[in-house]
């Protein structure tokens, strides 16, 4: 049964938090729809935060709102706060169109999948970094000179690709060029939405590898969004799990992965083919996620879920303590621990035996 | 075993490309993109054979090569013992034709949207194989084997999904159309070309799953393109298959699945398996490769074609190209399994001569992951 101590996320954080989001939601057809339910969400200066989710679960749309970038005609609420390192905090949703415009790229900046559709196709790399050095009033021959570097910390060549049209290049190197382009006014922040997602497994493990890199010796603070769990579990100091359009699981990536705790997400490891399981352990999870216009009452998860009691069906869950940082929107999160095995315990455990552990 | 040939032989298959110099490249030369060079495969009945590599490492011109969609400038590719290029150009006196060769071997998409005509419901769409190889069937016959097809691919109900047109359908839905529609053609063989890498992971296994059933019920076999060895395991194992590691057109190795995942004897094959991230949370540390990008095929190495960027690469592994080996079921090429070859005394590749070799330095870089 639910444990006493829940508290509700809103009074918890990180310590020396860069964003915080409070109740943000974001609703289209005049409040009919939610594609992004009351997500609150502190994200912690120099850390790397995954947020997982499938197709339609609201990711990108949490993506969007840190930097008030909803598609019209959606509308946005709640509070989401930008704390710059050395001065006042910025709400941003109030933010006029100038002051919006300066925060994206000079303080928080994204990279989307795709880079071929971000470059301007009849101008070269090069141009691309001008420009936005230019737009933003920064001094072009200093910025070119980070990007000389942030494109050497990319392996790549940093004469070749500037002199390059985007066409010219390979979708990794187009990829590695854009995210070197988001960096170029040094912001603090960077928000990549399923950044590698149509490169091959091994550019997008080196790109992963490389924003570690850069992660340190640029001091960023980093949000991968993806639907690829295991894949940004290398990289991710902490992850969040998105279902139906809500937050159901946030914690440090070790503690999740070996002590998951909502059933959605035990659930969606032991779907994730991988290389560590046995073959006849891997499943696939039943049923559909909602659609915006057709959300179950309770716990979205409900019916999909094998611990489902009438109280799910009935009241949404608000957040648990599974452990140190680790929250969880589940009545019955001991029981999932209990009942959902994850296919891959045992790797876990080899690896524990071995001394792995650090 | 019978002495029947094989479903599908490979025999030193090679595919090279022509390319042309653009309108406006003056005295530009004719570069050879050398897509397919020198691969050996067979596939049997109800057999998988997974092809995994990078981007641009010829896995999909391979694929659509063996089930006849792309013609091989060099060597042969046969079709229950009969060259079906042969077959296709009048030379043989096999008594199949080219049209039940073709029918015989399908293909899905990665993008099952751009393969399904968009202005058509889904009941024209699977009409139009049954058209092909079951005319003498009755509308209403076709329309009964259609709706069943779509019921046990998990689409109900049918009679509501057959009316839809493709926009109205999901991804995965898409994908069981695609499906659908190949095995409507009796096919002996479907290859698969990254028919899973769209949809959500969650979702992959599901699809798998499917097609796996469906193999066993259809009497099929896949030929399972992916860049994804973890996809690529799951798979191939459960049916028993192989999976061919590519790299620059060429197999670097090939051998029983849970063989390649445990045991990975080429280098190459090791990176992959680096890249395939695991929920073990062992430390992966740095790419066990010299450099991030691949080599343009245009102008491949020398010698082992992977010795750019091997991190066992040594001075022969640049001159001389290594043959396959033997080592258990697995067949790899790589000297190292040669326990007296002359690479042991060979010395090593450093970085600093790197730059020499045959790496196109028009695509490739110069800088590599390990100083």
């Amino acid at each position: 049964m639910a444990t006493q101590n829940s508290n509700p996320r809103s009074e918890r954080g990180v310590e020396d938090p860069i964003i915080q989001m409070r109740g943000a939601s974001v609703t289209y057809d005049e409040g009919e729809s939610y594609v992004l339910d009351d997500v609150s969400l502190d994200i912690g200066r120099g850390e790397i935060v995954g947020i997982i989710g499938e197709s339609g679960s609201g990711k990108s749309m949490l993506a969007s709102s840190m930097l008030d970038a909803i598609p019209d005609p959606g509308l946005l609420t709640g509070g989401i706060r930008y704390n710059p390192p050395d001065d006042e905090p910025i709400e941003i949703l109030d933010l006029d169109k100038e002051g919006i415009r300066s925060l994206r790229w000079e303080h928080v900046s994204m990279v989307f999948q795709g880079a071929m559709s971000s470059f301007n196709p009849t101008m070269k790399v090069g141009d691309h970094f001008v420009e936005t050095l230019k737009a933003h009033d920064a001094n072009v021959e200093e910025g070119m000179a980070l990007a000389h570097e942030l494109l050497e910390d990319l392996y790549l060549e940093p004469e070749r690709i500037l002199e390059s049209y985007a066409h010219e290049l390979s979708g990794g190197m187009q990829q590695r060029a854009l995210i070197a382009l988001s960096l170029v006014l040094e912001p603090e922040m960077l928000v990549m939405d399923e950044p590698t997602a149509a490169l091959d497994l091994l550019m997008q493990r080196s790109i992963l590898r490389l924003l570690e890199d850069l992660q340190e010796k640029y001091d960023l603070t980093m949000v991968f969004i993806t639907h690829d769990l295991p894949l940004v579990a290398a990289l991710a100091d902490r992850m969040a799990i998105m279902y139906a359009f809500k937050l159901v699981e946030v914690g440090p990536t070790r503690e999740l992965i070996e002590h998951a705790a909502h059933p959605y997400t035990r659930k969606l490891l032991n779907s994730t083919p991988n290389l560590d399981a046995p073959l006849d352990e891997m499943e696939a999870i039943e049923g559909d996620q909602p659609a915006p216009i057709n959300v179950p009452t309770g716990c979205a998860f409900h019916p999909r879920c094998p611990l489902a009691d009438e109280q799910c069906r009935s009241t949404v869950p608000e957040f648990f303590d599974a452990g140190e940082d680790h929250e969880v929107a589940c009545y019955h999160w001991e029981e999932a621990i209990d009942q959902i095995s994850l296919n891959y315990a045992d790797s876990l455990g080899d690896r524990a035996a071995s001394g792995g552990d650090d | 075993m019978s002495s029947e040939p094989p479903l599908l032989e490979l025999e030193n298959v090679e595919v090279h490309f022509e390319d042309k110099p653009g309108l406006l490249d003056f005295g530009g030369e004719t570069k050879t993109v050398r897509a397919v060079d020198g691969v050996n495969l067979t596939l049997e009945e109800r057999d998988v054979l997974s092809l995994v590599g990078e981007s641009g490492c010829g896995k999909t011109t391979l694929g659509k090569t063996a089930i006849g969609l792309q013609r091989p400038t060099g060597g042969s590719v046969k079709f229950r013992g009969h060259d079906i290029w042969e077959v296709r150009d009048g030379k043989s006196d096999a008594d199949i034709t080219w049209k039940e060769i073709r029918t015989s071997l399908q293909i899905i998409h990665q993008d099952p949207g751009a393969s399904l005509n968009p202005n058509r419901r889904i009941l024209s769409i699977l009409s139009e194989p049954l058209n092909q190889v079951n005319a003498e069937l009755s509308r209403s016959e076709k329309r009964e084997r259609i709706y069943a097809l779509l019921e046990r691919v998990g689409m109900n109900p049918a009679a509501d999904f057959a009316e839809r047109y493709p926009h109205q359908l999901s991804g995965g839905e898409k994908q069981r159309v695609a499906l659908s529609r190949a095995l409507l053609m009796n096919p002996d063989v479907i290859l698969a070309d990254e028919a899973i890498s769209a949809l959500d992971v969650s979702l992959r296994v599901e699809m798998m799953d499917l097609m796996h059933e469906l193999q066993n019920e259809f009497n099929t076999s896949f030929v399972f393109i992916s860049h994804d060895l973890s996809n690529a395991r799951y798979f191939t194992a459960h049916a028993g298959g192989k999976i061919g590691v590519m790299y620059l057109g060429e197999l670097a190795e090939i051998g029983p699945a849970e063989d390649m995942i445990g045991d990975p004897r080429h280098p190459y094959t090791n990176v992959l398996r680096w890249a395939t991230p695991d929920l073990s949370l062992r430390e992966t540390g740095d790419p066990p490769m010299r450099k991030i990008d691949i080599p343009d095929p245009v102008n491949p190495p020398s010698g082992c074609r992977f010795h750019t960027r091997c991190p066992e690469a040594r001075e022969v592994c640049k001159q001389e190209t290594p043959p396959d080996y033997q080592a258990g079921e697995q067949r790899v090429a790589c000297f190292r399994e040669d326990e007296d070859h002359s690479y042991w005394n060979s010395p090593e590749l450093s970085d600093g001569n790197l730059a020499d070799t045959g790496t196109n330095t028009d695509v490739g870089e110069e800088s590599g992951f390990s100083d």
